[in-house]
């Protein structure tokens, strides 16, 4: 076991990956110097973000205390200048929503979504057991190894059930920062009312996720918000687009959808799963060990592999990644900053 | 006897298992491995009497009773947090969990397991060194959070010398361990308002020279966290007579006219808030506005154009010119 020291020096950085956090973060491959390992490491400026600095530290803690395959890991996290670093294993196909961007615009293969599903409901099913809410579950928040592991991750939203010494029954905290999260979260949370909301809120987002996942788009995108909540609470539910769901005019034409999303077919217990996951009623949503069981999962697909399914898709390397133009640009950017310094001198 | 499935262990049993488990544990002999597993499931088992499971309810108030006498009477609270880093990841949790559910426990008023620790104090300093080991530092933390909500166990705490160990933790390489660290600092001088003024008047060179490291760490988030506390501390009116002896050192001005000038706009911020108490003080004493007489023009110039951009901030800028407008009429004072 490889041990990633919370020190800047034993990291090279390789490559600018992207953004996470809504920009609040930059993400870097970096090579961890004394083991040789690729590492995706999460720069957060802690001098840019303000209401959020609590979320970086609560989620740094919280996924520090879970230890589960299909959950992100992080190995350390350390200060250097006004950043927070956080050393993490390189997932490198990205998150579901890289892929659905890049190769996948209406939709992953369904066997792709099956292997998918069944690890984050592993992993998701750990969280709930361990006492908390995931509350941000998301196409992009569901990452993929080069060897095709899938993690979840986005934990900053996440919320104890075990609370004032007791197993809470309901919840009724608002999460924070959320405003990004809302198409994907459940009736009972949006509503915020006296009832509150458990853990089942989240399978309800396991079915707007495979939603996502199967017909490519965000569901409810475009949508006002508020209209997106009144169609929740009426118990309209997103759908996976294949032939039995498109509608088609009276001359057979599909509008708004592509011929792929029209002529394909879902099987039949994808569709029952997604309307599982979406009751309108939590108590009626199977808890995620339930899914786990689930006769859809249980189907082998043994000779499967994530990466052939995500074709042509291909993993992140190190010599792929090189956009060093990008990187010293940023660099550059970032010194410039911080050459507005003060000038004056105090007298004492 | 129920003739399928396990009979229900007594708190009894299970506290007696879960002790020979841990002193079969320390000792780290050939039988470790059955020894972990069997805190693991013996922890597991107490935790569900607790707290009960997503679908099993709690155990019944007697149940819980006997339980935690059974843990005070084997002493086992003390002995699972000392071999805490021989436990496995998850049993650290749950150990945790089960203290902190067995310390909100209420008999009317009474607190049983919080007198239960004043009597065995160890149990406090112990969890505090947790700090010093990587892999049992968070669990520690929030027992001790747990700990601090009570004042006579957060007194304890704050009159040992084992607190000023929190300087270091606070400010170690690992952001999640120190931040952490930071939460329960913070917790400790702020939570119980009468014992931590009396606490900080009492200690005050000590605690203040170790602050002083803190505002001047090298590390950035430490110094965020450590000014924006020391700000809260100051203008909390139960501090007063700290705030007073604070706001009387020239030292101290001089540290957070420097901060207002730093690169980080938030400590820039920060600075403003400990600044402006110097500023509003009726009655300065000469050094003090020796030093804001000999800067008054620069002082005025550089706040006039201090975080212009923050218009919507309404309370900011009206202290901002309130603190041009007082500056602007320092004069010396009459010597006597």
């Amino acid at each position: 076991m490889v041990n990633f020291e919370a020190n800047n020096d034993h990291y090279s950085t390789v490559s600018l990956l992207g953004q996470c956090w809504d920009g609040l973060a930059i993400v870097h491959l970096a090579k961890h110097i004394p083991s040789d390992k690729m590492v995706a490491i999460k720069r957060f400026n802690m001098d840019k973000i303000k209401e959020e600095s609590n979320l970086v530290e609560h989620e740094i803690i919280l996924t520090r205390q879970l230890q589960h395959p299909n959950i992100t890991r992080y190995y350390s996290s350390f200060v250097i200048g006004p950043e927070v670093c956080v050393v993490s294993p390189l997932m490198a196909f990205g998150s579901c929503r890289d892929l659905l961007n890049t190769h996948f615009s209406h939709g992953l293969p369904e066997n792709a979504i099956a292997l998918i599903l069944r690890e984050v409901l592993e992993g998701l099913d750990y969280i709930h057991k361990k006492g908390f809410i995931h509350r941000a579950l998301r196409a992009s928040h569901i990452l993929i190894s080069a060897n095709g592991r899938v993690c979840l991750s986005g934990l900053r939203y996440a919320c104890p059930i075990i609370e004032h010494g007791r197993w809470q029954r309901q919840i009724h905290s608002f999460p924070a920062s959320t405003a990004r999260n809302l198409n994907w979260l459940s009736p009972e949370v949006l509503e915020q009312n006296l009832q509150g909301y458990n853990e089942k809120s989240d399978i309800y987002s396991i079915g707007v996720v495979l939603c996502e996942l199967a017909n490519g788009a965000e569901p409810f995108a475009g949508m006002p918000t508020t209209l997106m909540l009144i169609e929740k609470v009426r118990g309209a539910a997103p759908q996976l687009l294949d032939c039995t769901t498109v509608p088609r005019d009276e001359n057979n034409e599909i509008h708004g959808f592509s011929q792929d999303q029209a002529n394909r077919r879902f099987s039949e217990g994808l569709h029952q799963l997604a309307a599982l996951c979406l009751q309108r009623e939590p108590k009626c949503r199977p808890t995620a060990s339930q899914l786990l069981t689930h006769s859809y999962l249980k189907v082998n697909r043994r000779g499967l592999q994530l990466p052939d399914l995500l074709k042509p898709a291909i993993p992140l390397s190190d010599r792929v990644a090189q956009n060093t133009d990008e990187l010293a640009n940023l660099d550059t950017i970032q010194r410039m900053s911080d050459l507005e310094l003060y000038t004056c001198e105090w007298d004492f | 006897m129920p003739l399928f499935g396990k009979s229900q262990k007594s708190p009894a049993d299970v506290v007696k298992a879960l002790k020979e488990a841990v002193n079969s544990l320390e000792k780290g002999d050939k039988k470790a491995e059955k020894a972990q597993e069997d805190v693991s499931k013996n922890l597991v088992l107490i935790k569900n009497m607790l707290y009960g499971t997503s679908d099993a309810e709690p155990q019944t108030d007697i149940i819980v009773a006997q339980l935690a006498q059974e843990l005070y009477n084997s002493n086992l609270l003390l002995l699972l947090i000392q071999n805490l880093n021989r436990i496995d990841f998850e049993g650290k949790k749950d150990v945790a969990q089960v203290f902190n559910n067995i310390l909100r426990r209420q008999i009317g008023t009474r607190s049983p397991t919080v007198e239960y620790i004043c009597t065995k104090p160890e149990i406090l300093f112990t969890l505090m060194t947790g700090y010093e080991h990587q892999e049992i530092a968070l669990n520690c933390g929030t027992m001790l959070r747990e700990c601090a909500r009570y004042e006579a166990l957060a007194k304890i705490m704050l009159y040992s010398d084992d607190f000023y160990n929190f300087f270091k933790y606070v400010e170690v390489s690992t952001f999640d361990i120190a931040s952490d660290a930071f939460s329960t600092f913070k917790e400790l001088l702020t939570r119980h308002k009468m014992l931590c003024a009396d606490f900080l008047e009492m200690n005050y060179d000590k605690v203040f020279n170790h602050y002083q490291r803190l505002l001047n760490s090298e590390n950035y988030v430490t110094r965020r966290q450590s000014l924006k506390l020391l700000g809260e501390l100051l203008l909390d009116r139960h501090n007063f007579t700290v705030m007073t002896r604070y706001i009387s050192n020239p030292d101290n001005l001089k540290l957070m006219m420097n901060m207002l000038k730093e690169r980080s706009r938030n400590i820039q911020f920060e600075a403003f808030h400990v600044f402006k108490v110097f500023v509003a003080n009726p009655n300065k004493p000469k050094p003090i506005l020796d030093i804001l007489l000999r800067n008054q023009d620069k002082l005025v110039e550089f706040l006039m154009k201090f975080h212009t951009d923050r218009a919507e901030d309404e309370q900011f800028n009206d202290e901002k010119a309130y603190l041009i407008r007082q500056i602007k009429e320092l004069r010396p004072a009459a010597d006597h």
